[in-house]
């Protein structure tokens, strides 16, 4: 209330943001993700983006949940996080959705050498951060830098595949069918996405990811209630400040999957005329 | 840890009057390089060279590896807790569980007159990837009455 005892003025209401296929960016879309993530790589601090990969596997601890009940909340909250972190750099960015069912190929943005600007793309490849290229026990180096070898193994999942699992109604059968299929995109796009201490690195990685999250979010749409049992809804995902239950509703989370969208200002809008929908 | 393994007969449902079948790996190894498990039944000779075009392939599963350890000695050793009062998350590497989703090839196997079938697993990683990457407890034949699914959580 204010100091006369009237109403403060309501806040305006916070639009969810979309996360976007990758083959629909419009040129603005794709030039801000590009901005978000050279910045973020620009940050040698826990802003940037060598700590948030590095959350996912090496330095240690290596922090990811595979093969475990909490595959699909802990990767979730993940790409949460590491999209509020671009948002800070780039306000409204999301992260764009890989459907490999759908293109049986890394998506065009990730793989071309040059941006428009002649930059170097920087979702080609990524640097590794030093703490993390040396495996102490087994006396592996890894590389100072991403990359790929597609296609020497592992499998691009169907869509025919993709729809068988998402016919299961059990939360468990769901997520460990999902995330076989998962693992064979990682060992199908190669390198070092192959391998769980790096593959975060790898700019293709969220991309991949939020495919896998939005086939979350499809299920749950198919399977209306259905969700992890009760006592795993508490647990928490750490090193995050988040739950399981937290990660159930992506409305809650402010972001929703859309093919693509555009938009354009209206006449009371302050934007500065940047607007990328 | 071995690169190819072949299961005892597993006995098969005496009609097919159900509408799932899975095969259900437990405590699957994922401490070393990434892989593919291709599955055969009754094919002990499948190798490497054996594809998915066989006409006993049943399907494959993929694991994503940690690739090795990276710590000090003693760092990825599986702890026993039985403290009640342990809190902390769950070891990175307690074991995996897989479901393969079997029916038609279950269903023909049983149509054959087949009584019991074998599995044969054939791990698959990449190129320059170590390939004794396979390690499992317990193959399990599962049907179901529901085409839409299994419980895993009263496995």
């Amino acid at each position: 209330m204010s100091p006369a005892g009237s109403p403060s003025p309501p806040q305006p209401l916070v639009a969810v943001r979309h996360r976007r296929d990758a083959r629909h960016l419009t040129k603005g879309q794709l030039a801000d993700f590009r901005a978000a993530i050279a910045a973020a790589q620009a940050i040698k601090d826990d802003r940037g983006y060598q700590y948030w990969a590095g959350i996912h596997g090496l330095p240690l601890p290596i922090s990811c949940t595979h093969h475990t009940h909490l595959f699909l909340p802990w990767h979730r909250a993940y790409l949460y996080l590491f999209e509020k972190a671009l948002q800070d750099l780039v306000p409204g960015v999301t992260l764009p959705w890989w459907d490999w069912t759908a293109t049986h190929a890394l998506p065009q943005i990730y793989t071309t050498a040059k941006q428009p600007s002649n930059k170097p793309n920087v979702l080609l490849r990524s640097p590794i951060q030093q703490s993390a290229r040396h495996d102490t026990a087994d006396d592996v180096i890894w590389p100072a830098e991403t990359y790929r070898q597609p296609g020497g193994g592992g499998a691009l999942p169907t869509a025919a595949q993709l729809s068988a699992v998402l016919k299961n109604k059990d939360f468990f059968t769901f997520q460990t069918q999902l995330e076989s299929l998962h693992d064979g995109v990682h060992m199908w796009v190669g390198g070092t996405m192959g391998a769980i201490p790096v593959a975060a690195y790898d700019p293709v990685f969220w991309a991949h990811h939020c495919m896998i999250d939005r086939a979350w979010y499809l299920w749950q749409l198919a399977h209306p209630g259905a969700q992890p049992p009760a006592n795993l809804l508490p647990r928490a995902l750490a090193p995050f400040s988040m739950t399981v239950k937290d990660t159930l509703d992506i409305a809650d989370l402010g972001y929703d999957y859309a093919a693509g969208t555009v938009a354009a200002t209206g006449p009371s809008a302050n934007t500065g005329g940047h607007q990328h929908g | 840890m071995v690169d190819r393994f072949t299961s005892a007969p597993l006995e098969l449902p005496g009609d097919d009057g159900f509408e799932r079948a899975d095969l259900i790996f437990y405590s699957i190894d994922h401490s070393g390089a990434s892989f593919e498990a291709r599955l055969f039944h009754d094919s002990p000779k499948a190798d490497h060279t054996t594809t998915g075009d066989d006409p006993h392939y049943l399907g494959s599963f993929f694991i994503f590896g940690h690739g090795g350890c990276a710590g000090d000695p003693g760092h990825c050793d599986l702890p026993t807790r039985t403290d009640p009062y342990d809190l902390r998350p769950p070891h990175q590497l307690l074991p995996a569980i897989r479901v393969v989703t079997v029916t038609d090839q279950i269903k023909q196997l049983i149509t054959s007159g087949q009584t019991t079938f074998t599995v044969t697993v054939v791990a698959h990683t990449l190129e320059d990837q170590p390939g004794d990457v396979l390690a499992f407890d317990t193959i399990r034949l599962a049907t179901y009455a529901d085409a839409a699914g299994g419980l895993l959580a009263n496995a």
